[in-house]
């Protein structure tokens, strides 16, 4: 059984705070993802749990075992980089069996391990090859083949995909859910992109600031932010946030207690016709995309709200109404904290 | 007005060209004056007997190389004291740089301190550095001796004793030059990700299994390089030599670029020292060739 669990886990670099209490519980075989922006600590999260970065404060279990002080090749872990991290004086096969070389297990065994692993992987055309012999996805192919070759009880995967194109992108993401479908392995993915935590995750740990703002499924998270944070975090296009006035006449509940701000999905607003919806305002630009246009639309108070259009509609410069279910309404207080009627 | 079908002469191409030409054209003359023209100067003194006082040139064709490879011995005594120079100076300089680079490139509180206390002596006067090893090496009183002696060895006269001069020659050049291969090796340490150790760190590799499966060989280009560079180096040291022993004792350290000096300027043997000065020359380039066929086979 590989379960984790982090208590109140902190890490400081000098006098700077990055990791500022973490308290959680990963199940075994869970797909887990850490997402937040840029500077929110979820790779040094990541780098606490691989042995990679002393832990300053808390504690740390893998399975039964408390690891602060557990060497990171010791911690039944493996990690996919952001680069890769392919040596490049060694051929792929080289590579996949490093781990195993330096641990001294015989040769034989090695390359029966590399080659099972490739072909889980269909690299076994491009054993001999080197790593700038290989295309970005193939790199990165070769990268988690090494992770395998390891037989870890936790993968670790640092923003593993941004440095593939987005086609490729979308394919190798669904590779890696069929790993972790085919190998039940528990799995930490660390991303910044929320439509990979989305699609892969089963559960989704959004950070800020070196804390946790929230954890929940993807739907959870959509459909039941508890941060404003959160709510403008998760989804996209961003999700509008209005003072609570503008829409509070319209709802003949009211408003939650405490409540001050609103937030709309923009696929949630729907256009009616002028003045008869609980907002209105004029289309300042529209941006068709294909599948929908994004329609940026300037309210009569002064704000200015994104909504998502799936027919052919009105033009730049038209006054136009807008509406919504108020049970699409997500409501937060000045804190951020959501407020709802219950 | 320039009519159609009429191109001007200043085209834009042409003008352009004459400005990259004028920005090329100081460093260009510079080439020609003091490069390719005593170059060429050499060549022709090389196949000449030259008398300096009289001015009297006369044409030797090969003679003066013939009295070099096969008449005169002092020519591959100099050639084995040079190879003896570089074989002991090439290592012992690469082994300390890179140990020195492995500690500092990293950083730490001091570590720029560090850095400067090894590289000082790279930019230090050479007559100054020359001063004080003599005198440091120094047979009676010298200081070395005297911290030797403090654990039981009785010190040789270093630079008056032919084996130990050179030994004394070749330290105190690595001491000297050893700062500037550390800060290459560092450079090319800190080109390294670090993704690579820690990917090894996470797969159980010790820090020994790191330096010999991972970083070394990432080096080796830099090794090469540096290799190549230490060794055209030390076939050209003459400062080092010209103070600290002038090819002494015995001739025991009388290397090549010193040997030139000595012929043309002290025997006035000018022919002569050109053409010794075309075959270090031809020994300079042959080592720079082996280092561009070497770095291209790296790179493929």
């Amino acid at each position: 059984m590989t379960s984790l669990s982090l208590k109140n886990l902190r890490k400081s670099f000098g006098t700077a705070e990055i990791i500022k209490g973490i308290d959680l519980d990963i199940a075994d075989g869970e797909f887990v993802a850490f997402v937040g922006p840029s500077g929110c600590g979820k790779s040094t999260l990541l780098r606490l749990i691989s042995g990679l970065e002393y832990i300053t404060a808390g504690d740390l279990f893998i399975g039964e075992r408390r690891m602060n002080d557990v060497q990171a090749s010791r911690r039944g872990v493996a990690m996919v980089f952001q680069s890769y991290a392919l040596y490049p004086h060694l051929t792929v096969q080289e590579n996949m069996g490093f781990g195993l070389k330096v641990r001294k297990v015989p040769a034989a065994e090695r390359e029966a391990r590399v080659r099972e692993a490739a072909g889980t992987l269909k690299l076994e055309g491009l054993l001999d090859r080197y790593p700038r012999q290989l295309s970005g996805g193939q790199r990165q192919r070769v990268a988690i083949g090494r992770a395998i070759v390891a037989d870890p009880d936790v993968f670790l995967f640092d923003e593993p995909l941004s440095n593939l194109d987005a086609e490729l992108r979308v394919h190798m993401r669904s590779e890696i859910a069929a790993l972790h479908a085919r190998l039940g392995s528990t799995m930490i993915y660390v991303t910044h992109d929320q439509i990979e935590a989305m699609t892969l995750a089963d559960r989704i740990v959004v950070l800020r600031d070196g804390v946790i703002e929230q954890v929940g499924t993807p739907r959870e998270l959509y459909t039941r932010p508890a941060k404003l944070f959160v709510a403008q975090f998760i989804g996209s296009p961003r999700m509008n946030v209005l003072p609570v006035e503008r829409v509070a006449q319209g709802l003949p509940a009211g408003v939650p207690a405490g409540a001050s701000q609103v937030g709309m999905r923009p696929e949630h607003l729907r256009l009616v016709a002028p003045e008869a919806g609980m907002l209105g305002g004029k289309i300042t630009v529209s941006e068709y995309t294909g599948a929908a246009s994004m329609l940026h639309v300037a309210l009569d108070h002064g704000e200015t709200v994104l909504v998502v259009n799936n027919d052919e509609g009105p033009r730049p410069g038209e006054r136009i109404g807008l509406t919504i279910d108020p049970r699409d309404l997500h409501f937060f207080d000045d804190a951020g904290d959501r407020r709802s009627f219950d | 007005m320039a009519r159609a079908g009429r191109a001007p002469w200043l085209t834009l191409q042409r003008r352009e060209a004459i400005e990259a030409w004028l920005f090329v054209s100081p460093t260009l003359i510079g080439f020609l004056i003091f490069f390719l023209g005593p170059l060429i100067a050499v060549v022709f003194y090389s196949v000449s007997e030259w008398n300096l006082l009289s001015g009297e040139q006369v044409f030797v064709g090969m003679a003066n190389y013939h009295d070099a490879l096969r008449e005169n011995p002092d020519f591959w005594h100099v050639i084995r004291n040079s190879v003896i120079f570089a074989i002991g100076l090439v290592p012992l300089n690469m082994a300390l740089a890179l140990t020195l680079a492995l500690a500092l490139s990293r950083p730490f509180r001091g570590v720029v301190f560090f850095r400067t206390v090894f590289f000082a002596p790279v930019v230090t006067s050479a007559v100054a550095w020359a001063i004080v090893w003599k005198f440091l090496l120094q047979g009676e009183g010298g200081t070395v001796n005297a911290l030797l002696g403090y654990v039981g060895i009785d010190g040789p006269n270093w630079l008056r004793e032919p084996d130990w001069a050179m030994a004394a020659v070749i330290v105190t050049r690595v001491i000297k030059m050893v700062g500037l291969n550390m800060i290459l090796y560092i450079a090319a340490l800190q080109a390294i990700p670090r993704d690579y150790e820690e990917a090894a760190r996470l797969e159980g590799a010790s820090g020994w299994q790191i330096f010999r499966m991972v970083t070394w060989p990432l080096l080796a280009p830099a090794t090469l390089i540096i290799m190549v560079i230490t060794t055209i180096g030390s076939f050209k040291v003459f400062d080092h030599i010209y103070l600290m022993t002038g090819g002494g004792p015995e001739n025991g350290t009388l290397v090549l670029a010193y040997y030139i000096y000595e012929q043309a300027f002290e025997f006035f043997n000018v022919g002569y020292a050109s053409a010794l000065a075309m075959i270090m020359f031809v020994i300079v380039l042959a080592l720079t060739i082996v280092q561009l066929i070497l770095r291209q086979k790296g790179a493929a």
